[in-house]
């Protein structure tokens, strides 16, 4: 994006060095036009982490930190070699297990670096060599709410040329149309959601009526390197219209993306307005919305012919596998791999992202540890302290070490719900946390 | 290897590679199926003419040990008898797929853009895309290429229309006014391509022959191929004919020794054989046409049917469940979502065991909610 302000450096692992680095955080983010606390906030962010990794990564070898100011957000990349990486202290129930032995929390500074971000992920880049990516958003205000058009006419179309004024009202009307939960965070603050599309983080199509008005909206975004993840179809139109509005986004969408490199696509958050024949149904999860406990469909279909893929799998979810793939008609060859017998990191990461608007907790493994259990165990202690219902957690079933956790999940009361092809590096299950258990 | 991935251009970057369909057996494995019937790729089923299966027979193991003739020289001399014109208006390319990429390398550069439909052969975008080269598309008009439109596409900056004639995976085809009309429009300011892959399978005096056409229009390239009637796709062997002017450049840009010569002898016996082969794969296509037509009549669907040996035709469900699902029932379908007809699959006409198991499996998995 043209707009985009980067700056990159490496630094020697010499703590000396870390108050620049904030300094150029502070730089950039106030570069970039975004306001007091933001710019706070990720100086902290950069500055925690700089410290942090300083102490954790490997004697002589410098630590490269890249960071991007985009309209919508402030991002930090901490490039760095670790031998033995442990980062318990960015799990999000570090705070608590320090107050509960009435003690500092551990960690202190990686606590405040996870604290201060909005979100964060690590890649495990193989070898002793990691990347962590850390987050802060751009503050939008919030919805005004607006009104669906009492009369729309055919004929429907798609639109061309999709101004920012348009986006932001479709994000709305989706909004004041549709729950919460079917729609994606960003319709939350729609002046976000058309700088994402501008970013092209997001693509998405619009209907138009005869008259201009916009009748429709559907939303994609990328899931994986195979994978996108679509929202909608949002329709704005009277009943007997719905189907040919959603008709003419569901075409104008595949068509858009049938000659990508994507192989399929998902959705979570597929409205009422899906027109069968197009998608084919992988399961349901627990949507939990406000009016009362609803069934949250999840669908996909290939954009094209799948060839098949080889994951991995632990004994205790073999069946459930072989049932989705045999109910999908998925090839699939299944791997064997068993429970960690020995595991050398004690303690274990766990990336956590809470949306508390759509009543939701995503959990994804970052590191293996000892405490695995327990950290699941505690995650959801804490998340459930927070009043949120819902508890997601993905395994990706190419890395062998995520799909050995299967044990580890069902004792802390998960199960497995949806296969989702391609959604991570190979297949990815989604497991939902059973309310009851 | 890092900052190498770094500097590959963006549009190498975001391409999409082909994934081809496993071998036959790795897919019987994977899928459960006992048999497979391939009607995915509009091969012919009847194979090649028999002049060209005995000259297949006939080459002896030590050829293999020497260089192919490295411009097709013979099947050259044997195109240009048959369609009266000089050996050197030819160009023999490993299918017309390395054809379109030598004509692109040598027609277009930087900045540069080609003209085709949204719903044609996919190979012309591809090989734009991974050239760097703009690829302008316009919609078809009642599943036909719109000569107006392309003609409003076309700008400074348009190298090549890539014209589909009959078009895949529709059918359609213009006719010689309309194909009149539109060069006469465009007026030279682009080359223009006539792929002419499923020529052979249409029996109409009013359909245009490129090789009459481009002795008036030296701005038109024909492509044709022995992948499609001739029954020799597992051969790869495609050419284009065009001006001298024309083909010289694009010889220039063009990989010698990449047709093989068994391939090339192959290609140069069917051509001296085939007016037996054409007549019987004509009536073979015609009559699993005829069958699917009831089929399809008998479920209510709606179909697509034109000239070549294929019909498109719209399911009720994924277009990609539905290709899982006949591949469980021993027959294999081309999705047509990566055609940009989300829903569609397209089959290819065979002989009639493998209609009939096409029409088994089909109407077995509809019926199966």
């Amino acid at each position: 994006m043209p707009d985009d302000l980067c700056v990159s450096m490496e630094i020697p692992p010499d703590t000396a060095f870390a108050c620049p680095v904030a300094g150029a955080a502070q730089t950039l983010a106030q570069r970039a036009g975004f306001g007091q606390r933001e710019s706070y906030r990720f100086q902290l962010t950069v500055e925690e982490f700089c410290l942090c990794l300083i102490g954790l990564a490997q004697a002589d070898e410098p630590l490269r930190i890249d960071m991007t100011g985009k309209r919508y957000l402030l991002r930090a990349a901490f490039s760095f070699k670790a031998a033995d990486l442990s980062l318990g202290g960015l799990n999000s129930t570090a705070c608590s297990v320090g107050r509960e032995n009435g003690e500092m929390p551990r960690d202190l500074g990686l606590l405040l670096a996870a604290q201060a971000a909005d979100r964060f992920r690590l890649d495990h880049r193989g070898g002793d060599q990691f990347c962590i990516v850390a987050e802060v958003d751009r503050r939008y205000p919030a919805l005004t709410p607006v009104h669906a058009p009492e009369q729309t006419r055919p004929p429907y179309r798609l639109a061309l040329a999709l101004d920012p004024a348009r986006l932001s009202q479709a994000a709305a009307l989706a909004m004041s149309v549709y729950p919460a939960w079917q729609c994606p965070g960003s319709f939350r603050t729609p002046e976000k959601f058309a700088d994402l599309v501008a970013d092209g983080q997001v693509a998405c199509v619009c209907a138009l009526d005869a008259a201009g008005q916009t009748v429709g909206l559907l939303t994609w975004n990328r899931c994986s390197d195979q994978a996108l993840y679509f929202s909608g179809p949002f329709v704005f139109a009277a009943k007997q219209a719905r189907g040919d509005v959603a008709r003419v986004l569901l075409d104008g969408f595949l068509e858009a993306v049938a000659r990508e490199h994507y192989a399929i696509v998902l959705g979570f958050r597929s409205s009422d307005d899906l027109i069968p024949g197009y998608f084919e149904p992988l399961g349901s999860l627990q949507a939990c919305a406000e009016t009362g406990c609803d069934r949250q469909p999840v669908v996909f279909r290939h954009l094209r012919e799948d060839t098949g893929m080889a994951v991995w799998c632990s004994p205790s979810i073999e069946n459930f596998l072989r049932q989705t793939y045999e109910r999908l008609a998925m090839p699939r060859d299944i791997l064997p791999v068993e429970a960690p017998a020995g595991r050398p990191r004690r303690e274990s990461l766990l990336g956590t992202l809470l949306d508390r608007h759509r009543d939701l907790a995503e959990l994804r493994p970052f590191l293996d540890g000892q405490d695995m259990a327990a950290n699941l165990a505690a995650s959801v202690a804490a998340i459930r302290d927070k009043g949120i219902h819902r508890i997601l957690y993905y395994m990706d079933l190419s890395r062998p070490w995520e799909a050995a956790l299967a044990d580890d999940l069902m004792q802390s009361g998960f199960s497995p719900k949806v296969v989702l092809p391609h959604g991570g590096q190979g297949d990815m299950v989604v497991w939902q946390h059973d309310q009851d258990s | 290897m890092t900052r190498i991935l770094e500097r590959i251009p963006d549009y190498v970057r975001h391409f999409e590679r082909y994934v081809p369909s496993r071998p036959d057996p790795v897919l019987m494995r994977q899928y459960g199926a006992s048999y497979l019937y391939r009607l995915n790729n509009n091969e012919n089923t009847l194979g090649p003419p028999p002049l060209a299966r005995e000259a297949i027979a006939a080459f002896p193991a030590e050829r293999a040990a020497v260089y192919p003739s490295g411009d097709a020289y013979d099947l050259r001399q044997a195109l240009a008898t048959r369609f009266g014109k000089s050996p050197d208006q030819f160009l023999v390319g490993n299918g017309s797929c390395e054809v379109i990429g030598s004509v692109i390398r040598a027609f277009c550069g930087p900045g540069d853009a080609i003209v085709t439909a949204d719903k044609t052969f996919a190979v012309y975008e591809w090989v734009a895309k991974f050239s760097g080269v703009e690829t302008r598309l316009v919609p078809l008009t009642k599943q036909a290429l719109a000569p107006a439109a392309m003609l409003a596409a076309v700008t400074e900056n348009t190298r090549v229309v890539f014209v589909c004639n009959p078009n895949n995976p529709t059918g359609s085809w213009w006719n010689r006014a309309t194909l009149e009309r539109f060069l006469a429009g465009l007026d030279s300011r682009a080359l223009v391509v006539l792929d002419e892959a499923y020529r052979e399978y249409l029996d109409d005096p009013d359909f245009p022959d490129g090789m009459e056409i481009m002795e008036r229009h030296d701005n038109v390239l024909v492509f044709r191929t022995f992948s499609k009637m001739y029954g020799l796709a597992g051969f790869r062997v495609g050419y284009l004919c065009g001006s001298l002017e024309a083909v010289d450049i694009v010889r220039r840009t063009h990989i010698a020794y990449s047709v093989n010569s068994l391939g090339q002898i192959a290609a140069t016996a069917a051509l001296a054989d085939d007016a037996g082969h054409i007549a019987a794969t004509r009536q073979m296509v015609a009559a699993a046409k005829s069958a699917l037509h009831d089929l399809f009549d008998t479920l209510g669907l709606e179909y697509v049917s034109g000239a070549g040996n294929f019909i498109m035709v719209r399911t009720p469900m994924s277009d990609t469940l539905l290709y899982r699902k006949l591949m469980q029932k021993g027959v294999m379908v081309r999705t047509m979502t990566g055609f940009r007809y989300p829903n569609w699959i397209r089959v290819s006409m065979a002989e009639a065991p493998a209609m009939e198991a096409f029409a088994k499996a089909f109407t077995s998995v509809l019926d199966t909610p």
